[in-house]
């Protein structure tokens, strides 16, 4: 028989498929357009919800930027599974070879760039709402918050893949996830907030560092029990 | 059995668990008791080797809509690890030459099940499982279909077809099953069945398995 039965290259699997999940997302900009629309309606609610004669926007943005990158990042990461649904097409993934961790990872990699072009916008959103001094240190903020977005989407899209099989599917992802969140909230808030307070890199690296393990972990986690997950 | 070079019917009522069948040998279920072997060795049909020889063609198309059919075939076949793979011959095979840059969400239901039958065989599987592969087609694409499947015969593949068209289904078989309730009713060499009574033989084998007291008054 000259069946051709060529294991597929892990990382072309990783790159197609994360190419695969932008080029519909651009397409259809489904997540994307609700994502960024929320972004903005925050930053209005905000803007209208804080009398800045009392509080100093600037001590508070970064709890409001963490929050916002979780409620927003839910919208978008929410649903990759229920795109995935439509027509059988992503029981018919299943249905190939291709490596599930390798799947997991390509799929990140697009609900990365997804989110964090959307955590880019909050942090332009709320620059302009609450007239934000990025400090002395925006790339490092930038980092922490990349960090922060790495580790919520390797959570978020595992969970994703859990919840979209049952009939609870979005409304469960948000209970289930929250809890395994808060050591990166805690990290990353307080991070963002020192850093956007103008105080130095050195005060925040301990921080940083927990941040980039709890991604690190995340991800290595997300990929070991994505193939599990999505076969049962 | 699924033996090289013959197409295996499956026919049977709704819930008779045609479909379950073919999800089993597909891998997307588990067995709850039983097991299944191929070339005498047991089989997981869970594993890599198992999918890259299988192919399937299911009620959903299994298509990402936002896609072209080109960007789907293309997607498929780096999912397989298919290096050289000519789409354009792909696509013209099953008459979507000229739509292969459409997107897939403006196909008809019938397109789009050509255009499933092109990725189900884009590599060339050796075992390939079809439910209710005629759904959609019209009369000039349901021809199209036998004769691939006749065309997957004479290749040497072993292929499973599930289907409520008894004439259709009979005039492919070499082996014919019917299902009732889960287990085999019939089992049998299609040459050993009259296609001008296979209708009313059908519905008594059903019958009798369904009701087997009132056959036996």
């Amino acid at each position: 028989m000259k069946s051709r039965h060529a294991e597929p290259a892990w990382m072309r699997v990783v790159v197609a498929v994360a190419v695969k999940d932008l080029r519909i997302e651009f397409r259809t900009r489904a997540r994307s357009f609700t994502m960024a629309g929320f972004v903005v309606l925050v930053g209005v609610l905000f803007n209208y919800s804080i009398d800045q004669t009392l509080v100093r926007p600037q001590e508070i943005a970064s709890g409001l930027t963490w929050i916002t990158l979780i409620l927003s990042g839910l919208i978008g990461v929410g649903r990759t599974f229920t795109i995935e649904a439509r027509d059988g097409a992503f029981e018919g993934l299943l249905l190939t070879p291709a490596p599930r961790d390798a799947i997991y990872l390509g799929k990140v990699i697009a609900n990365f760039l997804l989110v964090y072009a959307i955590v880019l916008l909050t942090v332009g959103v709320f620059g302009i709402f609450f007239h934000l001094d990025y400090g002395n240190h925006p790339l490092a903020l930038l980092l922490c918050l990349a960090a922060g977005t790495l580790g919520f989407v390797a959570l978020a899209t595992l969970f994703g893949a859990l919840t979209a099989s049952t009939s609870l599917g979005e409304s469960l992802l948000p209970i289930l996830l929250f809890p395994l969140l808060v050591p990166m909230v805690v990290y990353g808030a307080s991070a963002s907030g020192r850093l956007l307070a103008g105080r130095p890199i050195t005060e925040v690296m301990g921080q940083m560092r927990m941040l980039t393990a709890f991604a690190v972990l995340a991800l290595g986690a997300g990929a070991a029990l994505f193939g599990q997950i999505v076969e049962d | 059995m699924l033996p090289a070079g013959r197409i295996t019917t499956v026919l049977g009522p709704n819930g008779a668990g045609k479909s379950t069948l073919l999800r089993l040998l597909a891998g997307s279920l588990r067995p709850t008791a039983g097991s299944m072997s191929w070339e005498g060795k047991p089989l997981d049909t869970r594993s890599a080797q198992w999918r890259a020889r299988l192919g399937v063609l299911s009620h959903q198309t299994h298509l990402y809509l936002p896609l072209t059919a080109r960007e789907n075939l293309a997607f498929h076949a780096r999912m397989r690890g298919i290096e050289t793979v000519d789409l354009n011959e792909a696509l013209d095979k099953v008459g979507l030459s000229d739509r292969a840059h459409d997107r897939v969400e403006g196909f008809s239901r019938g397109m789009r099940q050509r255009l499933a039958l092109a990725r189900t065989l884009l590599h060339d599987p050796e075992v390939v499982l079809l439910d209710e592969p005629f759904t959609g087609l019209d009369a000039r694409a349901s021809r199209l279909l036998e004769g691939v499947l006749r065309g997957l015969r004479d290749g040497r593949r072993s292929v499973v077809l599930v289907t409520h068209a008894l004439a259709e289904g009979l005039a492919l078989a070499d082996h014919l099953l019917i299902l009732v309730r889960g287990r085999i009713a019939l089992d049998t060499d299609a040459g050993a069945l009259d296609p001008a009574g296979f209708a009313e033989e059908y519905h008594r084998v059903v019958d009798e398995a369904e009701n087997p007291a009132e056959s036996h008054r």
